[in-house]
C-alpha cells in the first residue's frame, strides 16, 4: 500500500525549507497546521474513556493502600498501637516509623526536615502509619482498628495570629519560614510626593485547593529490583528522580509512566509521601500495590494556593503616570516551607512602568497543610490587590481604567537586574484588542446612563496580568521516528496534564513533515521510553518542547532529504516535499514518493532527535493578557451573575487555537471559582481543623456559575526572538487577572470595593450592609 | 474514609420493612443520596440498611377526589419537578424542586427523603463529636457559623437543608406517617423538630416509622405561591437564604398569607408577624418594608452569621414586591 501517500499525507501542503544540517531553522513565515483549529488527537481515547489514567491500572494480585492521617493540626503521636489492625481480614501490610525501611526523611525547602511517618503531626492531615489490604474497604477498616495517642498541643491556623507575641511556635526557630524578603527600586517616599492621588488599602485572598478531577496517587510494582510507578503526575522524570534518590536506587532501575494524567494544577509536580509509602508496602508485600487519596485527602495534604494578607499603596499623577508601588504581604505557606509567598508580588514589580517600587513579604508557619505551586502561584493574589488599586486609581484622577493601563506599559522588564527588554509584549495590544472586541467604551457608558432603581446593577470590569515565566527552555530531548509507510511516530517525555500537548506537538509534527495530524502516534510521560523532560508545569510546555519537537522532525527530513538526494541524484539543498513526495526545485521531473525512498526502506525507521535551545541572552520572555468581564449584582441579596467574559492573550504565535481557547475557557472558570467561591475554610477559633475539605462545602464553579459568552481574542504575535516556533506560555496567564476583573465589575456596579475573595453572596451582603451604615452616618452628620 | 460494614436488606411490603426497622439499629434507604454519604463520612453507623426502594405503592402521585394530591415518598425530585399537575397547581414546590443539588441527584433523592435528610451543619458532617451527635458542645456558637441559623437555635445552629419544606409548609401540607400500628397523618409542622424539642432527632418520626406520602390540600382560587433560593453556587448547593411564599389574593389585596424561610432556622421557618402585617393590605413598598422587617425582629446572629438578617430582609422585600 506504499504507493498510497494520501492517506498518510496532506496532498497540498508544502511544508517548509528544511535548513543545512547544524544551521538554525527560520521562523515559519505562513503555517499550514499550526494555529489551526485542530480537534484533539487523543480525543476518543479521552472521551471514550479507553485512555488508561493511573487511577485506571489493576494488575493481578493488586492490594490497596490506605494512610492513617493525624485528625489534629499540631499533636504529638506518643503511642501507637497496630495490634488489633494486624489481625483484620486482609491485612497484608502495616507501615509506621519504626519499620527500619519506612525510617525516612522528609526534606522541604530551607533543608527543613520531618521524617516520612513524623510523629509531631503539624498539620491536619500528616501522615502517621499506612495499611496495604486485599481491598480498599479492608484497608478502611484497618485504619479505624490503629490506636494511636495523642498528646494534642495547640494549634496556631491563623497566620496573623501567629506572628503575635506568644502565639504557639510551630517550628523551634519561630513562625517565619525566613527574615521578611524585601525589594526596592527607586524611592517610594519620593515617588508619593510626585504624585498627585495617593491610595491605600488592604487585601485578602482565600486559600485555595487544587481539587483536579483525579486524585493523587499511584501504582507501585516491584520486579526483583527493578520499580515501576504508574503515577498521576506532571512530570515522570521529576518523580523518578526523587524516588530514586530517596530510596537509594539508580535512575535506570526506577521507572516512572504517566502518559495520561487526570489534571495537576501544580500540585502533582512532585513525588507525594504516598509515592514512597506504595513503593515500600509493595515490596514489603511482594505484590503491587495502589494508592490513591481519597477526594477528602486531597484537601488536608495535597497542597493549596497560599492564603494572602496584602497591604498596596499607590501614588499616581493627574495625567495617569503611576510614581510609587508601596505592597506589603503577610502570607502562609502552611507547616513547612512551601512558597507561601511566591510570586506574590510579581504583577507589583513588572507589570506596569513605576520608578519607585517596594515590596515586602512575610512567608509564615501555621498549622496547615504544606500549600504547592498553584496556577500562577501568586500571581492571582498579587493581582487582586494591584488590578483593584489601579481601577480606584483610575477613577480618582477621572481617566477610563483600560486608558490607565494603556499609560503605563513598560518597555523592559522593570524588576529584572540589568532591565532586559522583552523579546515581545502584547500588553497594548491585549488592552486595545480587548476594549474594543468587548465594547468597553460602549457598555461603560450603557451602565452610566442606566436605571439605578432596579434590584439587579450591571457593571463591567479590566483587568491586565503578566506571568513570570512563560518562555521554556532547555533541557528537553525529543525523537521523532519516520516508518517506510510514512507514517510518524512522536516520542517524547513531557506530560499532558490535560492542555492539549499532544495535539500541539502532532501539529508541529504535520507542519514540518506534511504528514496528517491524526496518524502521529504520540508516546510520552515513560522514564522508561521516552526522553527527558522537566515537568509540565510553569505555562511552558509549549515553548519548551515544540522548538525540539520541530527540531526533530527537520533531522528527520534532512535524513530522508540526504537519501532521496541520493536517488535523484540531486542535491539535498535542492529539494523540497510536498504531500508526501520529495521533489526537485531545479527539475521537476525528479521527484519521489516518501514511501519510495529506497534508503528509507532498507533502513526501516528514520529516526530525528531534537534539543531544545538556550533562550536568548538578556532577554525577558513573558506572556500578557487583559480580561474584560460584565456583571449584573443584586444590591438587596448580594448575588453575582456573571454575564461575558473576554480574555485577550499575547502568548506569543497560536499554535493550536482549539486548545488554546479552551485554556482560555479553564483559566476563566478557575479565576470564578478563586474569585467566588472557592476557600478552604479552618475552625480558625477552636480546633483548627478543616471544615470545608470536601467537593459540597469546598465549591468550585459549576457549569450554572461559567457565562456561555466567554470569548477568546488571541493577540497573535509570534515570538521569533524567544524560539524556533515563537510560542509562549498560555495556561497560567490566562487565571491571572480574572478574580480582579470581577471584583471590578461588582465595583462598577455597585460603588463596593471588595477586600476580599470569595465574593459569594455572603462577603457582598456584609459590604451592602457596611456600606449603608457608612452612607447613613454621613447622612447624619450632613 | 471508605464505607464501614453493614447488611443491606430490601424487603418487598411495608409490613416486611416494619419488622426490619423494629429490630433496632437500622437505617431506611430510599434514593440513598443522602444515607450513603452519612454512613461514608461517619456522620451515624448502622448494623442494618433496609431499602424500601421495591415498594412500589410509595412511588406514585396521585390526585384525590376532593382536589388533594398525594405524593408517594419514593416520588423522585426529577418526577416532582416535571410533574404538569404539579407544575399547573403547585408552582413553587416545582420551582423547589429545580432548586434542589444537582440534576442526577434530583434523579436518585427522593421526596420522603428530602425531608428526612440530615443537616448540612459541616461540624455535625465532620470529624466533631456536636451535641446533635450526642457531644457535650456545639461547634458552631464559637466556630465557623457563617451558614448557622439566626432563628431557632438552642445548644444546636443548624439550618433545615430542604428546600421542599418550606413550600410544604407554606401549602399546609400533611405527611402520612406508616408503622406497625397503622397509618397517621400529621401537620408537616409536626413532622419536623427544633433542637429544644429533641436536639438530635430532626423529625418525629419513630424508629420504626415509614413516611409514606405527601398530602398537599386543594389550592384554592385567587392563590399564588413561589420559592426562592440565595445560595452561593448555582447548582449543587444549599440555600443560604430562601423563601417561600403562598399568598391568597382577593380584589388586589392580600387574604391569607404564608410566608416560609428556608436557611434560618434549624425548622423552614414561618414568619406570622409578617403573615399579619400583609393579609388584609394591598401591598407596597411600606408594608412590605415592614413584614421584612418583623420576619427577623426575633433574629439572633452569631460572630460570622450576621450578614444573613440584611439578606432576609432584601430577600422578602424583593419577592413579596414581584406580587404588587
Amino acid at each position: 500500500m506504499s504507493q498510497q501517500n494520501p492517506p498518510f499525507y496532506s496532498d497540498e501542503q508544502t511544508v517548509p525549507e528544511t535548513p543545512d544540517p547544524g544551521s538554525a531553522p527560520k521562523s515559519w513565515s505562513r503555517t499550514s497546521m499550526v494555529g489551526r483549529r485542530q480537534p484533539r488527537v487523543d480525543g476518543y481515547e479521552l472521551v471514550s474513556g479507553k485512555a488508561v489514567f493511573p487511577s485506571d491500572i489493576s494488575l493481578p494480585g493488586m492490594l490497596y493502600g490506605s494512610v492513617l492521617r493525624s485528625p489534629h493540626p499540631n499533636a504529638i503521636v506518643k503511642n501507637l498501637d497496630t495490634r488489633a489492625a494486624e489481625q483484620m481480614p486482609g491485612v497484608r501490610a502495616i507501615l509506621t516509623g519504626k519499620n527500619p525501611e519506612a525510617n525516612i526523611v522528609w526534606s522541604y525547602p530551607g533543608d527543613v526536615k520531618s521524617m516520612l511517618f513524623e510523629s509531631h503531626c503539624r498539620f491536619e492531615g500528616e501522615a502517621i502509619a499506612a495499611v496495604a489490604a486485599e481491598n480498599s474497604y479492608q484497608a478502611g477498616d484497618a485504619l479505624r482498628a490503629i490506636k494511636v495517642e495523642f498528646e494534642v498541643l495547640p494549634a496556631t491556623v491563623d497566620e496573623l495570629k501567629a506572628l503575635q507575641a506568644g502565639a504557639p511556635r510551630i517550628h523551634d526557630g519561630g513562625n517565619r519560614t525566613k527574615p521578611p524578603e524585601s525589594y526596592q527600586r527607586g524611592e517610594v517616599s519620593r515617588g508619593f510626593t510626585q504624585a498627585d492621588v495617593i491610595l491605600e488599602h488592604t487585601y485578602r485572598t482565600e486559600c485555595e485547593i487544587h481539587t483536579p478531577l483525579e486524585r493523587h496517587g499511584c501504582v507501585a510494582k516491584w520486579n526483583r529490583d527493578r520499580l515501576t510507578v504508574w503515577q498521576s503526575t506532571q512530570g515522570v522524570y521529576r518523580i523518578q528522580s526523587q524516588v530514586s534518590s530517596i530510596l537509594g536506587m539508580p535512575l535506570s532501575k526506577v521507572r516512572i509512566i504517566g502518559q495520561y494524567m487526570g489534571g495537576g494544577f501544580g500540585s502533582k509536580l512532585q513525588a507525594d509521601k504516598e509515592t514512597i509509602i506504595a513503593a515500600l508496602l509493595a515490596k514489603k508485600t511482594g505484590r503491587p500495590v495502589k494508592l490513591f487519596m481519597s477526594r477528602e485527602e486531597t484537601f488536608i495534604a495535597a497542597g493549596n494556593r497560599p492564603p494572602t494578607n496584602m497591604r498596596l499603596k499607590a501614588g499616581v499623577k493627574k495625567d495617569g503616570t503611576l510614581t510609587a508601588l508601596d505592597f506589603t504581604c503577610v502570607a502562609t505557606g502552611g507547616a513547612y516551607p512551601a512558597g507561601g509567598t511566591s510570586g506574590v508580588d510579581w504583577q507589583i514589580k513588572d507589570l506596569y512602568q513605576c520608578p519607585n517600587v517596594r515590596t515586602e513579604l512575610s512567608d509564615v508557619y501555621t498549622n496547615a497543610c504544606p500549600s504547592r505551586p498553584f496556577r500562577a502561584p501568586g500571581h492571582p493574589q498579587g493581582s487582586w490587590a494591584l488590578e483593584q488599586m489601579m481601577d480606584a486609581l483610575a477613577e480618582e484622577i477621572g481617566m477610563d481604567p483600560v486608558a490607565l493601563r494603556l499609560k503605563n506599559i513598560p518597555a523592559v522588564s522593570q524588576a529584572r537586574s540589568g532591565n532586559p527588554p522583552y523579546t515581545s509584549t502584547g500588553l497594548r495590544q491585549c488592552l486595545i484588542e480587548g476594549a474594543k472586541s468587548f465594547g468597553w467604551r460602549e457598555a461603560r457608558r450603557a451602565i452610566a446612563s442606566s436605571d439605578k432603581d432596579r434590584n439587579w446593577r450591571k457593571g463591567v470590569g479590566v483587568a491586565s496580568g503578566t506571568w513570570v515565566a512563560g518562555a521554556g527552555g532547555p533541557p528537553s530531548t525529543i525523537i521523532v521516528k519516520l516508518f517506510p509507510d510514512g507514517s510518524v511516530n512522536l516520542n517524547m517525555g513531557a506530560s499532558d496534564i490535560g492542555t492539549g500537548t499532544r495535539t500541539v506537538m502532532a501539529l508541529v509534527v504535520s507542519e514540518e513533515l506534511g504528514v496528517r495530524p491524526d496518524l502521529i502516534d504520540i508516546d510520552n510521560a515513560d522514564t522508561a521510553t521516552t526522553q527527558y523532560a522537566t515537568p509540565s508545569g510553569g505555562s511552558k510546555t509549549v515553548p519548551t518542547e515544540s522548538p525540539a519537537v520541530r527540531a526533530a522532525a527537520i533531522h528527520v527530513k534532512q535524513q530522508l532529504l540526504a537519501m532521496a538526494a541520493e536517488e535523484l541524484k540531486e542535491k539535498a539543498a535542492s529539494l523540497t516535499m510536498k504531500g508526501g513526495t520529495i521533489l526537485s526545485l531545479n527539475d521537476p521531473s525528479k521527484k519521489i514518493k516518501v514511501t519510495d525512498v529506497a534508503g528509507l526502506k532498507k533502513q526501516g525507521i528514520i529516526v530525528g532527535i531534537g534539543y531544545r535551545n538556550p533562550n536568548p541572552a538578556n532577554r525577558a520572555t513573558n506572556p500578557f493578557a487583559a480580561q474584560f468581564c460584565e456583571v449584573e449584582v443584586n444590591i438587596k441579596t448580594g448575588e453575582v451573575r456573571i454575564l461575558r467574559f473576554l480574555s485577550a492573550n499575547d502568548s506569543g504565535r497560536v499554535m493550536s487555537r482549539l486548545t488554546y481557547d479552551s485554556q482560555v475557557i479553564g483559566g476563566i472558570t478557575m479565576g470564578i471559582g478563586f474569585a467566588m467561591m472557592e476557600a478552604r475554610i479552618l475552625d480558625r477559633n477552636q480546633t483548627g481543623k478543616i471544615v470545608s475539605g470536601n467537593w459540597h462545602d469546598y465549591k468550585i464553579p459549576t457549569a450554572m456559575d461559567v457565562p456561555a459568552d466567554i470569548v477568546s481574542v488571541p493577540i497573535d504575535l509570534p515570538d521569533n526572538e524567544a524560539n524556533t516556533t515563537g510560542a509562549k506560555g498560555l495556561g497560567e496567564p490566562v487565571t491571572i487577572p480574572t478574580a480582579a476583573v470581577i471584583a471590578n465589575a461588582i465595583y462598577n456596579a455597585t460603588g463596593i470595593r471588595l477586600a476580599s475573595t470569595p465574593v459569594s453572596p455572603v462577603m457582598l451582603r456584609r459590604a451592602l450592609a457596611a456600606k449603608a451604615k457608612e452612607t447613613s452616618q454621613k447622612d447624619e452628620l450632613k | 474514609m471508605t464505607m464501614p460494614n453493614f447488611t443491606y436488606i430490601r424487603p418487598k411490603s411495608l409490613k416486611e420493612t416494619f419488622q426490619h426497622l423494629s429490630a433496632g439499629n437500622a437505617r431506611i434507604h430510599a434514593g440513598g443520596t443522602d444515607l450513603l454519604g452519612c454512613l461514608r463520612d461517619g456522620v451515624f453507623t448502622t448494623e442494618k440498611v433496609v431499602s424500601i426502594t421495591r415498594i412500589d405503592e410509595l412511588k406514585r402521585v396521585e390526585r384525590l377526589k376532593d382536589g388533594s394530591f398525594r405524593i408517594g415518598a419514593l416520588t423522585t425530585i426529577t418526577e416532582l419537578a416535571n410533574h404538569p399537575l404539579i407544575k399547573e397547581r403547585y408552582p413553587a414546590l416545582a420551582q423547589a424542586a429545580l432548586e434542589v443539588a444537582s440534576p442526577q441527584l434530583r434523579n436518585q433523592g427522593t421526596v420522603g427523603g428530602n425531608l428526612c435528610q440530615k443537616p448540612r451543619c459541616w461540624y455535625y458532617r465532620g470529624e466533631f463529636n456536636c451535641t446533635r451527635k450526642g457531644g457535650a458542645r456545639c461547634f458552631a456558637i464559637l466556630g465557623e457559623n457563617q451558614y448557622h441559623c439566626v432563628l431557632g437555635g438552642r445548644g444546636c445552629y443548624i439550618v433545615h437543608p430542604s428546600d421542599l419544606a418550606p413550600v410544604l409548609m407554606a401549602y399546609g401540607a400533611s405527611i402520612e406517617i406508616t408503622g406497625a400500628g397503622g397509618t397517621k397523618k400529621i401537620p408537616i409542622d409536626k413532622l419536623l423538630v427544633l433542637p429544644e424539642q429533641a436536639i438530635t432527632r430532626e423529625t418525629a418520626l419513630a424508629p420504626d416509622e415509614v413516611l409514606t406520602a405527601v398530602l398537599l390540600p386543594p389550592m384554592a382560587q385567587g392563590s399564588r405561591s413561589s420559592y426562592r433560593k440565595v445560595r452561593a453556587r448555582g447548582s449543587w448547593d444549599f440555600a443560604l437564604a430562601g423563601v417561600a411564599l403562598a399568598l391568597r389574593f382577593y380584589e388586589g389585596k392580600v387574604t391569607s398569607a404564608k410566608i416560609v424561610l428556608s436557611g434560618a432556622a434549624p425548622i423552614p421557618w414561618r414568619c406570622p408577624d409578617s403573615e399579619k402585617i400583609i393579609t388584609g393590605q394591598s401591598l407596597n413598598d411600606e408594608i412590605i418594608a415592614r413584614a421584612a422587617a418583623a420576619a427577623m425582629r426575633e433574629a439572633r446572629p452569631m460572630q460570622y452569621n450576621e450578614y444573613k438578617i440584611e439578606l432576609f430582609k432584601g430577600l422578602i422585600t424583593e419577592e413579596l414586591a414581584a406580587y404588587k
